[in-house]
């Protein structure tokens, strides 16, 4: 992964989820039916991020309990989203790399095995816990 | 390493690369020491048709066929957002074999 492959990345996807998340606020009603996620649409069953959406509606209205009632992901989004931009900002403000450096440290540390096990079983419990509330 | 060395690696490793790789991995290979041998056999390929699988049978939309090859950052971003809301599970179906063979080379290239 090159610098200018992950910010180009990070800035498109920053701009999709911003899109999508302001597409949901309006039309939340309208489509609450139906969801993008391939996984549930084809297993029938949430997959581990199902409610992601609800619950990053839920943090712009700030119930934040019903928020992490739905998705606790839906806070670790929330902070990309909303601390990713400016770093790439300061980042390109002033010519320097802490967000692909700290990205490549992260790509480091979450491959050691104890926290690679500990992140892999939150996630399985979570999914478990959406699958029980049948999200 | 003699040519009957590099020429039996290429033929038992060519699915794992680029086409247009394999004429640069050979020239390298004869440059090599007889002694990296036993070492090239240890680098970690991924079979691009097994990830392919994996990605299309449903570890697209989990993220898991990024992190299988490496790509840990980006497996993260996928599992987050139920595979880029269900559109990067299926533009990743067209895309992870030649992202798998550009990882197999930069794996292959710490020994070149």
């Amino acid at each position: 992964m090159t610098k200018k492959k992950l910010y180009l990345y990070i800035i498109l996807s920053t701009a999709a989820g911003y899109a999508w998340v302001l597409w949901s606020l309006h039309n939340y009603t309208k489509h609450s039916s139906i969801t993008p996620c391939l996984f549930k649409n084809v297993t029938g069953i949430a997959c581990p991020s199902c409610g992601a959406t609800r619950s990053l509606l839920e943090i712009t209205k700030g119930d934040l309990y019903i928020a992490l009632m739905i998705n606790p992901l839906g806070f670790v989004i929330a902070a990309i989203l909303l601390i990713f931009p400016f770093w790439i900002l300061y980042d390109s403000l002033f010519k320097r790399q802490t967000l692909y450096n700290a990205y490549l440290k992260f790509e480091r540390t979450v491959t050691i095995r104890p926290i690679a096990i500990i992140l892999i079983l939150l996630v399985l419990a979570n999914w478990a816990w959406n699958i029980h509330k049948g999200l | 390493m003699d040519s009957q060395k590099v020429d039996m690696f290429l033929m038992t490793n060519a699915k794992y690369f680029h086409g247009h790789h394999l004429n640069y991995i050979r020239e390298r290979l004869m440059l090599l020491d007889d002694s990296k041998w036993m070492s090239l056999h240890g680098v970690d390929l991924k079979d691009p048709t097994m990830i392919l699988i994996v990605s299309i049978i449903g570890g697209g939309a989990l993220g898991i066929d990024r992190f299988l090859i490496g790509d840990t950052g980006l497996g993260v971003a996928k599992l987050l957002t139920c595979g880029g809301l269900g559109i990067w599970t299926i533009i990743d179906w067209f895309l992870i074999m030649d992202a798998t063979k550009q990882k197999n080379m930069e794996k292959l290239q710490q020994y070149l």
